[in-house]
């Protein structure tokens, strides 16, 4: 079935369907949204259409300006029309999908179903987002046409930013529907989808809310402190940094405390049933209405009282005598040891050889998890990599529960677990009896996961489409050094995956790209894709190489270092093999000079870029500046008189740091240009995206000729921008370091201090560019920010 | 040989709000045909070729109000016989137009002028297209060219006025010009302008007509709480807000100036004469201030006090300058804006001084004065000050 959709209809605009409006509108569809009718509306309003659609246009505002934005670019709200189910229910005979979204009543939701099953076309595909109500009950009484086309999709708030869509199909839904929206939901909308079965609470709230209420109850038995285990169950073991009690206090205890019950209620033959009784610290809350971040005390409470940092002090309840007191972390031996270790598999192994009480509540939380999930197949999931799927995006686990499971070795915690009296799933113990030791494995870089249907390993689906760099580690690199190793993905294309600190751009990353180039050419290759699948694609360049030089006054060394960081950006354009960049999280400073300096950009949608050079004193050295430049002249109409408010723009840019929050934003600010840029939806697919236009540009690819056709304004531009700092300063926008800094932004873009404007090549914007990069490298101010940022991690304004 | 100059009319359109106002889509010098024409319908024996020039004061001539707007303005009103110029003296360009118009008759250039000035906010940007300033003030003097709230934010931190007395005086801007409009004040001097709009609704083609014949700009309910509420928009913790800042406008106001023979041939009889005028400048960052040089000079000229000015029209450029204004020559809030001003009401730029000296003459008769004043601060670092006597 090739199904089409453009126009889709969200019924109800509450804070989840509102967000899943922003992120359809995001992914380029045309949304009707729809609301109740005002149940106050006055008879003189009764008549007025925006009246009418008060509750849908007031959700839109809100949306509009809340934080994390909902859109990828305010812009895209003129894709949603808001309307009311009184006037416009009908207009969803025009969508190709309805989403219902209104309120979690079963009795409510049926009555919509009725109504559009009377309205829809046939074939059109109705879903619903609810979190509990079984699916299939929500099908009955439906037409065939209807319930062939019906199914669960399961957003996660807020829609923009949780990866994962669940996918709920009931008996009578076609295969065809589960098909193409497990494709549409990843490919188009972005997102990890799950095939799930009409289950409880399906499969990720369903294992991770067991996850916590058997942490919560570990906690008390242990007699730890709650922000002790929220330091355990953080990022220590590959979870956010909420921890467990943090996000109960974010989900609200309302929330939990439902969950948790109506899983006891509905999972009555779960064998781990116990770890949903409530403890009583969390009927303490409840019946205070301490529901957490809502209602400004939970788990913890924060007081208006600041520490010395200027932070506000946050109290911690304790378990047993439910008073709030000053936070106090014990000093566990398992936390020192977890930190000193990067990699995740190492620290859950490590994990399993400490003794203290931190160790034994994570392990004897991960071997209730392990034994939990093995018997969830297949009553949730026919494979366990979906429920590890599930978690990952879901959660924001680093791993899913059989990932970690073979991290810290299958037979032994399965032995370990029994020994603590959980019953282990049949089908692992089975798996590891018959010399599979594994959930998950590589083979010639294809990743496989164990299929306890067949009792083999297949391939995990969509593995072309999702470029998993871990899957080649097996393989003999092409090239390395201590910052980046180069892979052969197939088809004559080569990634280049950065493996610095927070991928900092230093001298290995800078040789790194260098050697890949000239290796693509000299042997034959048809391109490069430079990509990784950290969180973060790049902060940027290594500072402490920049301080040391520029501390020892090493004005020749530091001289050649940026020429060295120009000439790599430069390279990018200018080679005989196509160089494509696949971005996703921060791309700052020298990572967003590189990928202007690219063929193109596969940018995922959540990549936030920006040159943030000013933060630390200095401007864009790496051909930025230059880059800026370039496409400023190439924008600009030079008989026109739109010259200088772009210029003033582009200048305000760098000048004040801006950082794109999504790649959509990047193409307003200039980053990214639509002629060669694009946007990946689905941030697992952006290296994937990135091999196919290599391919498809490899393919009669001409090296690029060194531009000597800038038009720069110089002091008629110059001007404006200077008055354009003067009035930032004025206005106690920027200091005057800024503007000295802002300055020389200024002098790059108009290409110096010429009486009239001109053309100029390249290599004299870059020249001036580095000049300017140098001299900010001697000012005291300059050195007091970077060691700031150094020592900080965020920029300090002096 | 030296006659007097005499002001025997003026007119204005209402004010509209720039951006999304009544006149957001007409053209200013439309606006302009318009009051002029029916200046001459009001003026009984007055044949437009007898008209000398129009002068037409202007504070972005570019763009619609670009090509010598002052020609165009006359030819289209008053036929290829009357000549016009543009005049830019920033915000105080309405009042320049009437003293130059002044002092041509004075002068023996000419007998019959007709002075004024128009603005479109909405159709020209503040800083114009093309904001190319020179390097040479940008490297060194950038405060000959710092944007006009930032003056005001200047002024407001030299002088002492405060958040809440610039809250404080816009209220009583708004206040005052809501009583004024109620009470059918401006009704004479607005001539009514018939707008048609053309628009795109539902993907087909609208038209619509409808007469404009009240300045838009005044908000009824505007308390101090909700000024109070308003973010400084040029400064980081600054004082100057949109709520204490004049509003944007689009407006055209003209009046009629004479010499004695002419008016007596005529058979007509004067409202009032300019008995004064000057423009006097200051430091750049402290545009606001302007006033307080230029209003001395003016009364020396025509041989007068302070306390012989009975009403003065302020432009409230912003709340801040005017209050400084007003502490630093002491004047008597009593007389000042007694219909509101430039924060209610609205400021269009270039049509500003004629439009404030039409309203102030107009108020005198009602007061039965004899002295009034129109003032303004002036971009750049300037102030005028315009001192009329009345004789009707």
């Amino acid at each position: 079935m090739l199904k089409r959709i453009h126009k889709v209809a969200v019924l109800g605009s509450g804070l989840m369907g509102t967000g899943i409006a922003a992120h359809l509108a995001g992914c380029g569809l045309e949304v009707l949204m729809l609301d109740i009718l005002p149940p106050d509306l006055s008879e003189a309003d009764a008549k007025k259409p925006a009246a009418r659609n008060r509750i849908g246009n007031n959700a839109l505002q809100t949306a509009l300006k809340a934080k994390p934005a909902p859109f990828f670019d305010n812009n895209f709200a003129s894709r949603i029309t808001v309307g009311n189910f009184e006037d416009d229910l009908s207009k969803i005979a025009d969508a190709d999908w309805i989403v219902e979204v209104v309120v979690e009543r079963l009795d409510v939701k049926k009555q919509v179903f009725e109504k559009i099953d009377k309205l829809r076309r046939k074939g059109t595909l109705v879903t619903s987002n609810t979190s509990g109500i079984p699916i299939h009950l929500m099908a009955e009484g439906r037409s065939e046409d209807f319930r062939a086309h019906f199914c669960g999709t399961h957003f996660f708030n807020p829609a923009r930013y949780m990866r994962l869509l669940e996918i709920i199909p009931t008996a009578d839904t076609s295969a065809e529907v589960v098909d193409f929206f497990m494709h549409f939901g990843d490919k188009i909308l972005g997102k990890q989808t799950v095939l799930c079965k009409d289950t409880p609470a399906f499969i990720a709230n369903r294992v991770g809310v067991y996850a916590m209420a058997k942490i919560f109850q570990l906690t008390h038995e242990l007699g730890l402190g709650i922000d002790t285990v929220d330091a355990l169950t953080g990022p220590a073991i590959g979870r956010p940094k909420t921890g467990t009690f943090r996000l109960a206090d974010l989900v609200g205890m309302d929330t939990a405390v439902h969950v948790i019950n109506g899983m006891r209620e509905n999972c009555p033959n779960d064998e781990q049933i116990g770890a949903f009784d409530v403890p009583k610290y969390l009927k303490f809350l409840i019946d205070n209405k301490f529901y957490g971040n809502k209602s400004g005390k939970g788990f913890y409470q924060k007081t208006a009282e600041k520490d010395a940092k200027g932070r506000p002090v946050v109290l911690a309840l304790n378990l047993e005598t439910l008073e709030y007191g000053v936070s106090q972390k014990e000093k566990l031996p398992v936390l020192d040891t977890l930190k000193q270790i990067d990699e995740l598999p190492q620290r859950i192994r490590a994990v399993f050889k400490s003794t203290d009480k931190g160790a034994e509540l994570l392990q004897r939380s991960f071997l209730g998890l392990f034994a939990y999930v093995s018997n969830r197949v297949p009553e949730i999931s026919d494979t366990p990599y979906a429920i590890d799927d599930a978690l990952r995006a879901g959660f924001a686990w680093d791993a899913g529960p059989f990932e970690y499971w073979d991290m810290a070795g299958v037979q032994a915690c399965t032995e370990a677990a029994e020994a603590r009296g959980e019953t282990i799933a049949p089908w692992v113990k089975e798996m590891v009896a018959s010399g599979h030791t594994t959930f998950y494995r590589s083979q010639n870089g294809v990743r496989q996961y164990y299929d306890p249907r067949t009792k083999t390993y297949q391939n995990l689906p969509g593995g072309a489409d999702f470029i998993v760099l871990n899957a080649y580690r097996e393989q003999k690199p092409v090239y390395e050094n201590s910052e980046v190793v180069l892979h052969d993905i197939g088809d004559g294309v080569l990634c280049l995956e950065f493996r610095s600190k927070m991928n900092a751009i230093g001298e290995g990353i800078l040789r790194g790209i260098n050697d890949s180039i000239q290796i693509a050419e000299e042997q034959g290759w048809k391109g490069l894709v430079i990509g990784n699948n950290a969180q973060h694609f790049t902060v940027g360049a290594n500072l402490m190489m920049i301080a040391m030089m520029a501390y020892q006054q090493e004005w020749d060394e530091l001289n050649q270092a940026i020429s060295i960081f120009q000439n790599t950006s430069m390279r990018l354009r200018y080679s005989s093999v196509p160089v494509v960049m696949a971005t996703q999280g921060y791309v700052f400073g020298g990572g967003c000079e590189f990928s202007m300096h690219a063929d193109a950009v596969m940018a995922a949608a959540e990549s936030y870029i920006g040159l943030v050079e000013v933060g630390v004193g200095l401007i864009p050295g790496g051909g930025g500046t230059k880059e800026f430049a370039v496409r400023l002249s190439d924008e600009i109409s030079r008989e026109g008189d739109v010259q200088i408010p772009r210029l003033i723009d582009r200048f305000k840019t760098i000048a004040t740091a801006q950082v794109a929050t999504s790649a959509h934003e990047a193409f307003n600010f200039g980053y990214l240009k639509h002629e060669k840029d694009h946007v990946v939806p689905n941030t697992a697919r952006n290296i994937a995206e990135a091999k196919s236009k290599v391919l498809e540009l490899a393919d009669g690819y001409v090296q690029p000729i060194q531009r000597k056709d800038v038009y720069v304004l110089g002091r008629t531009g110059l001007g404006a921008l200077y008055i354009a700092a003067h009035t930032l300063q004025l206005g106690n926008y920027a200091s005057e370091h800024d503007i000295k800094i802002a300055k020389k932004v200024a002098y790059v873009l108009c290409g110096g201090d010429l009486t009239s404007g001109q053309t100029v090549s390249e290599q004299y914007l870059l020249d001036i560019e580095r000049e300017a990069f140098l001299s900010l490298c001697g000012e005291q101010k300059t050195l007091e920010r970077i060691q700031f940022m150094l020592e900080n991690g965020k920029p300090l304004r002096n | 040989m030296s006659q007097e100059a005499y002001i025997t009319g003026g007119l204005r359109t209402a004010v509209g709000k720039a951006g999304k106002g009544v006149f957001k889509g007409t053209r200013p010098d439309d606006l302009a045909i318009e009051v002029i024409q029916q200046l001459i319908k009001n003026t009984p024996g007055l044949d437009p070729s007898m008209v000398d020039d129009v002068i037409v004061g202007c504070a972005n001539p570019e763009g619609e109000q670009g090509l010598q707007i002052g020609r165009l303005i006359a030819v289209r009103a008053l036929g290829k016989d009357v000549p016009g110029m543009t005049v830019n003296r920033y915000c105080a360009s309405g009042l320049e137009t009437i003293s130059i118009a002044v002092a041509k008759i004075r002068a023996g250039m000419g007998e019959c002028y007709i002075a004024g000035g128009i603005e479109s906010m909405s159709q020209i940007p503040m800083t114009g297209y093309k904001l190319a300033p020179n390097y040479n003030i940008a490297a060194n003097t950038p405060d000959y060219l710092v944007g006009m709230g930032l003056t005001a934010e200047a002024v407001a931190k030299k002088y002492g006025i405060t958040r809440e007395a610039s809250d404080a005086f816009s209220l009583r801007s708004h206040q005052l010009a809501a009583a004024a409009i109620d009470g059918g004040r401006f009704k004479a001097e607005i001539v009514p302008f018939t707008v048609k709009e053309v628009w795109v609704e539902n993907d087909k083609r609208r038209e619509r007509e409808f007469v404009v014949d009240t300045d838009e700009g005044v908000r009824r309910d505007t308390s101090l709480e909700g000024l109070s509420k308003l973010r400084p928009v040029f400064a980081q913790g600054g004082i100057v807000t949109a709520g204490n800042s004049s509003q944007t406008s689009d407006a055209a106001a003209f009046v009629l100036v004479m010499s004695e023979n002419f008016m007596k041939n005529l058979g007509l009889t004067p409202i009032a004469r300019l008995a004064a005028c000057s423009v006097a400048g200051v430091e750049p960052l402290y545009m606001g201030i302007g006033p307080v040089k230029a209003i001395p000079k003016a009364l020396k000229q025509a041989g007068l006090t302070l306390n012989d000015i009975q009403q003065i029209e302020l432009n409230e450029a912003f709340a801040a300058q005017s209050l400084a204004v007003v502490q630093e020559l002491g004047i008597n809030p009593d007389i000042l804006n007694v219909n509101g001003g430039a924060i209610a009401l609205g400021h269009p730029l270039g049509c500003s001084g004629t439009k404030l000296s039409i309203q102030l003459l107009n108020e005198m008769r009602r007061r039965d004065q004899r002295y009034g004043m129109v003032t303004a601060c002036v971009g750049g670092g300037q102030g005028i000050a315009g001192i009329f006597e009345r004789l009707n």
